[in-house]
């Protein structure tokens, strides 16, 4: 591989030796825009077809047709709740949770109404970072010829601003206020209706499909414990407060029950990969940047 | 409105437009501006004149990311405001009225915007419809940014691609028309009731209908026949009818081009363009015609219909430059006279291309610029801060700055080039230099200067590591290079002090750890000069530390200094610094916006303020290094702070010896005080020009330690010997400042008596001034802007005009807040220069800082001080003289200005600006007279300092 520093130091001066080399660092970056791109786009292209194809997406009418995957969500440590839920592409046709209250030792059923099926945003918006991904490199095929690392660089910046994305979805859930949690569309969705003092929240974190149930207890009104609103956040802990339409509930219980979904987990081995694959084609393109002046190659 | 300080600054461009990778565009609906905003997140305005020709006006810094997209923000003409989103969660309201005034972060990162103006009751509110990485579209107030209420779809929700807003004539509705990513078309339908909603009650769409479009790129509706609807996909464009959203036709783009929007231009013919830059125009075949017989004779039909025929096709320019990423097209309807429909694209290189597309076939018109261009177009040429040093003999561009730190204690601008050499030059002389004319010009190499050659390549960092933290030794300076080099220089020398070089790569950055950093070895006794500096490719952290023990004890009087400062109880004093806090909380709130460098220097700044080091005294001037993009060379923003340089030209004159009592007896026993060290006056004298100057010599100790002071006397005078020019940067600085706000040109014989009397000098060309507004945005005015206004002033006046003409001509018509501004300093400043003894700009005293007292001590005396007091102009003719001119300069801004001008080139001053700085200040405002005209009451002040 070359020296930048002493090519460097000898740029001014010019020598025979110089030019030769510069030559040949010219015919290297040339067979780099020629050859080399394409042959890593390529790459990216197959992986990220890869990740895409994990996420179906839904043609409109055949939504039904989509595989329906079950997962059972429960954990080790405890048994106080336990779900299966069903995952239909990206959204979560039924739902059926066994909730153990503690007092009672007695065991809650509920189950998603048969009309209603809640959507993961989530997995959509990755899906759709992916495939914006991919349509800029769709536009970059081998026939396009690239002229300038310049416009490599922008084209990786713009699918690794997707990418990024993509995988930011995946791995940072919404965190939400307990008074949007309690309000979401979500409480409404079960059969039998959800008791007053238990609420459940779903998201992906990774590639977990997390069920979170807090169980809550009403603050009396002349309470002499401090009241204190908590702020959003993706789980919540035991003690948390917050007020809804003039009543003052605490956390007192919170269940947190997990599995993994085995494709989300091949997408961010894939979203990585791309990553990577972008990133050391940035850098093969900024080897030559030194012998350029501004507004270089 | 710069939050709580006055402060103004004047940009120096450079020969290189800056990179203006255009990512969206706007034209207003007066087709007077175009507003492009680009992948670096500057906003730039545009002036088209009637015939086409475009130049651009100014630069809007606010954004840290990439722009999304740009739209207007209100409907009136008089009060235009856009809005312009940004890729990380940030939206900001602004008028293009150069002035950024309003701001607000949002949760939800806005992609596309449009505005529209909904009917509620018999008015119409202005809102903003917004999609992005999210299913809703949110409708938000256009004023506010406030999010009022979503629309929302209960069938297959997914992002929205694009979306058109229809007002469709026979049902007097509004329809919202949306395309998700995954081809279902969705109709929202907005009524009065939905549009009065103040709760975030979701709106369901009206209808939900697949039509099969992926990846579309855009929808619009025909405003022609009001019946059909264009969807423009990546492979396809197809037309709807917009009653029933059933397909009229279809068509497949031929070879491997990508579709990226289209318009209706007429009843039957659109407008399609593509990733690459080319546009095309179909005619539409009778089937997608309400008026032919055949309308809606193809629907049902399955095959795709044959391709229509095609028109014209505008395709890119020849001398294309290369072009880093598509460019960006939109089409744009004149909706007044004459009826422009224009074509718009703007691309990677800072151009903008023009095509005014007429009803006949043949196009007309069409003009193009970059920004490089118009800066290229320049006669004279667009000033870097320090050009006339960089070019070269025999070439005819400068050596690019590549990096850049400016020392306000010293009032030094280090400059890194391209070449690998370092400059050290005074930053008021330089500007003197670029912006105005005088004797300097017949001057080669000037101003004084120093050259610090080492780097055996581009520099690509300088770092002043005093500025930041004390502990480090002040002559220090150490800079990093494309060469693997980190040098250490003595700045004061000009020594090349140590050169690391590491095997690691090109030095990035320069980063001086945190005070509390852990890694902080800092033994009393010992000065430390550590950098960590982050390499280049390998990310790796290294450390060099270094310990320069013979400067041990300088710094151990250095932590004395403080203590002494204190005892300065005058009251100038303690106000002095009090301001320069204020204005340090203002120049932190622009630290904000990530240019880059600012945060650097500012930290600085405010650390050296905690220190409770005197740095105040040069803070009235602040030069900034800016880039819009890393690859660009640095440009220039010189910031003055008007308050700043008030309390400084008021301190330094309660410290001068009152010339009219200066009699011989009063000037020897002044001297005799300060021999005997014990003279309180010249004690406060003696330590203002030690902090003026930054030296290091600690004279008060030198009863206790006669001889180390010595010693340390003599280095110093070594290095002084070396040093540049001494010159009073107080003065110099209020000279370089007055000369640029004075409105040069408009009456004669003021304009003598400001250049022989008053010493100031008239800038080569009209000065690029810029506005900071609240949130720490900014607005600068490119070099080109003068081009449009002597086009204008050429237009107004009917002969033809030249640069030097219009000079003091511009700034007063460009904005209200910036004739606020211009006003309140120059009349501000020329009432406190009236109030002094000797405020003249040309003489012996602008040489050097004010009235230095002979040395105690028998040492002899360098020529440079042998001049106790500057020579006084005592006569009182003179001082009446130079008086009267400054009274002259600021009764002719205040109250003749418009007169002079012409109301249609003045634009008249905020009065809540004023108002408000008077609650602000103890500014006595007096309100001298108020008139009418052109139906604009308008008040005229006279600003009075009550430092005065």
């Amino acid at each position: 591989m070359l020296n930048p520093q002493r090519s460097l130091s000898e740029l001014p001066k010019m020598s025979a030796a110089s030019q030769v080399e510069r030559a040949v660092l010219e015919e290297e970056f040339n067979w780099l825009l020629k050859e080399e791109v394409h042959a890593v786009l390529k790459q990216l292209q197959d992986v990220l077809k890869e990740a895409s194809r994990r996420f179906t997406m839904p043609t409109p009418g055949l939504e039904s047709q989509l595989k329906q995957e079950n997962f059972i969500l429960g954990s080790s440590t405890m048994d106080q709740v336990k779900g299966v839920l069903t995952l239909q592409g990206e959204a979560l046709t039924q739902a059926d949770i066994n909730l153990k209250v503690t007092k009672s030792s007695q065991v809650l059923h509920f189950q998603f109404r048969e009309d209603k099926q809640w959507k993961l945003q989530q997995i959509q918006d990755a899906r759709n970072h992916v495939n914006q991904a991919l349509q800029l490199l769709n536009s970059r095929d081998e026939s396009y010829h690239f002229k300038t690392g310049a416009e490599v660089n922008k084209l990786m910046d713009a699918v690794m601003l997707q990418l990024t994305r993509a995988r930011n979805r995946l791995t940072t859930p919404a965190s939400m206020t307990l008074p949007e949690l309690a309000t979401s569309g979500l409480m409404k969705m079960f059969t039998p209706p959800m008791p007053g003092d238990v609420m459940v929240n779903f998201y992906i974190n990774l590639s977990k499909l997390c069920l979170t149930v807090y169980q809550l207890h009403v603050l009396p009104p002349n309470t002499t414990k401090n009241f204190k609103p908590t702020g959003s956040s993706v789980l919540h802990n035991p003690g948390a407060m917050f007020e809804l339409n003039n009543n003052r509930f605490e956390v007192s219980h919170v269940h947190k029950v997990e599995c993994v979904v085995p494709w989300l987990s091949d997408t961010l081995v894939f979203f990585t990969i791309s990553l990577q694959l972008c990133q050391q084609l940035k850098d093969k393109i900024s080897v030559f940047s030194s012998f350029w002046k501004y507004r270089p190659f | 409105m710069s939050g709580n300080s006055l402060v103004l600054p004047i940009v120096l461009w450079g020969r290189m437009a800056p990179t203006h990778c255009i990512s969206s565009l706007l034209v207003m609906d007066d087709f007077s501006t175009i507003i492009t905003g680009c992948h670096d997140g500057q906003i730039c305005l545009w002036d088209m004149t009637p015939d086409l020709e475009i130049c651009p006006r100014a630069m809007l810094f606010g954004h840290t990311a990439s722009i999304t997209c740009l739209s207007k923000a209100s409907a009136c003409s008089d009060k235009q405001y856009i809005v312009s989103a940004s890729e990380i969660n940030y939206s900001a309201v602004m008028s293009p009225d150069f002035l950024v005034s309003l701001s607000c972060p949002l949760c939800l990162s806005f992609v596309v915007l449009q505005f529209y103006q909904f009917p509620i009751g018999t008015q119409r509110e202005g809102r903003l419809l917004c999609n992005g990485h999210y299913p809703e579209i949110l409708v938000v107030d256009a004023t506010s940014l406030e999010v009022l209420y979503s629309l929302v779809s209960k069938i297959s929700p997914d992002w929205i691609s694009s979306m058109s807003i229809i007002r469709s004539h026979r049902t007097q509705e509004d329809t919202v028309v949306a395309v998700s990513v995954t081809g279902i078309l969705k109709v929202w339908i907005i009524t009065a009731e939905v549009s009065r909603m103040q709760d975030l009650d979701p709106v369901f769409e009206e209808e939900s209908k697949p039509i099969y479009c992926h990846g579309c790129q855009s929808i619009s509706f025909c405003t022609f026949t009001q019946s059909s609807l264009l969807v423009v996909c990546s492979k396809y464009w197809r037309v709807f009818d917009a009653g029933d959203y059933s397909l009229l036709c279809s068509v497949p783009s031929d070879n491997d081009q990508a579709w990226t929007g289209g318009e209706f231009i007429a009843a039957d013919k659109v407008i399609i363009w593509t990733e690459d830059g080319c546009s095309y125009i179909y005619k539409l075949p009778a089937s997608c015609l309400p008026a032919s017989e055949h309308f809606r004779s193809e629907v049902g039909k399955t095959e795709e219909g044959s391709v229509p025929p095609l028109i014209y096709r505008i395709a890119d320019h020849s001398d294309k430059q290369l072009l880093i990423c598509p460019p960006v097209t939109r089409f744009f309807f004149g909706r007044r006279e004459p009826f422009y429909k224009l074509l718009i694209q703007g691309d990677s290189a800072g151009r903008l291309s023009l095509w005014n597309i007429p009803d006949i076939s043949q196009l007309q018109v069409s003009s193009t610029i970059s920004l490089q261009e118009a800066f290229d177009k320049l006669t004279p040429v667009s000033a870097g801060i320090i050009d006339q040093l960089s070019v070269l003999p025999g070439k005819d561009e400068p050596i690019k700055v590549t990096a850049s730190v400016y020392i306000p204690s010293q009032g030094r601008l280090v400059c890194g080039r391209e070449d690998g050499s370092i400059i050290l030059v005074p930053a008021t002389q330089t500007a003197i230099v670029q912006l105005l004319q005088g004797e300097h010009m017949l001057r080669r190499g000037w101003p004084p200067h120093r050259t610090l050659r080492g780097h055996r390549n581009k520099v690509t960092c300088v770092l002043y590591p005093y500025q930041i933290s004390p502990r480090y030794d002040q002559r220090s300076l150490v800079s990093g290079g494309v060469d693997f080099s980190v040098i250490v220089w003595d700045i004061f020398t000009g020594e090349m002090k140590h050169i690391f070089c590491v095997h690691g790569g090109e030095i990035t950055q320069l980063i001086v750890p945190p005070e509390n950093c852990s890694v902080r070895p800092m033994a009393h006794s010992l000065l430390c000069l550590q950098i960590s500096y982050l390499l280049g490719f390998s990310g790796a952290l290294d450390r060099c530390v270094m310990g320069i023990t013979a400067v041990e004890i300088l710094n151990a009087c250095d932590e004395l200094a403080p203590a002494t400062m204190d005892a300065l109880s005058h009251s100038a004093v303690n106000l002095k610094q009090a301001m320069t806090r204020r204005s340090l909380a203002a120049l932190k709130n622009m630290a904000q916006h990530k240019l880059q460098t600012l945060a650097t220097n500012l930290l600085a700044a405010d650390n050296a303020d905690k220190g409770n080091l005197p740095k105040y005294s040069h803070n009235a001037l602040v030069v900034q290094a800016m880039k819009t993009n890393l690859t660009d060379p640095d440009m220039h923003v010189l910031f003055f702070d008007v308050e700043a340089v008030i309390i400084q030209l008021l301190t330094e004159e309660a410290q001068r010896p009152n010339p009219t009592l200066v009699s011989p007896e009063t000037l020897q026993k002044s001297q005799a005080g300060a021999d005997k060290g014990g003279s309180f006056l010249a004690n406060k004298i003696f330590k203002q020009v030690k902090e003026t100057m930054k030296e290091t010599i600690k004279e008060h100790l030198l009863d206790e330690d006669e001889e180390e002071e010595e010693e340390m006397r003599r280095r110093e005078e070594k290095s002084k010997s070396l040093s540049l020019l001494e010159y009073n940067l107080t003065m110099d600085t209020a000279k370089l400042f007055m000369s640029c706000l004075h409105a040069w040109g408009l009456n004669e014989q003021l304009d003598g008596i400001c250049l022989e009397r008053l010493g100031m000098l008239r800038p080569h060309c009209p000065i690029s001034f810029g506005l900071i507004s609240r949130g720490g945005h900014m607005s600068l005015m490119l070099p080109t802007f003068k081009e449009s206004l002597l086009r204008q002033l050429s237009l107004a006046t009917g002969r033809k005009l030249t640069l030097s003409d219009i000079v003091g001509k511009g700034t007063y018509g460009v904005s209200r807040a910036v004739t606020t501004q211009h006003l309140m300093s120059v009349i501000s400043l020329a009432n406190t220069l009236m109030g002094m003894t000797n405020a003249t700009f040309v003489g012996e005293h602008m040489k050097k800082a004010p009235a230095r007292p002979p040395r105690p001590g028998g040492t002899p005396e360098t020529p440079r001080r042998t001049v106790a007091t500057p020579p006084q102009p005592s006569n009182p003719a003179l001082q009446a003289q130079i008086k009267q001119g400054w009274s002259q300069l600021a009764a002719m801004h205040c109250v003749m200005l418009p007169d002079l001008l012409g109301l249609d080139k003045f634009r008249p001053p905020l009065l809540e600006m004023l108002a408000r700085r008077w609650q602000d200040r103890c500014l006595e405002v007096t309100h001298t007279m108020c008139r009418a005209s052109c139906n604009i009451t308008w008040f005229i002040f006279f600003i009075k300092s009550v430092f005065l």
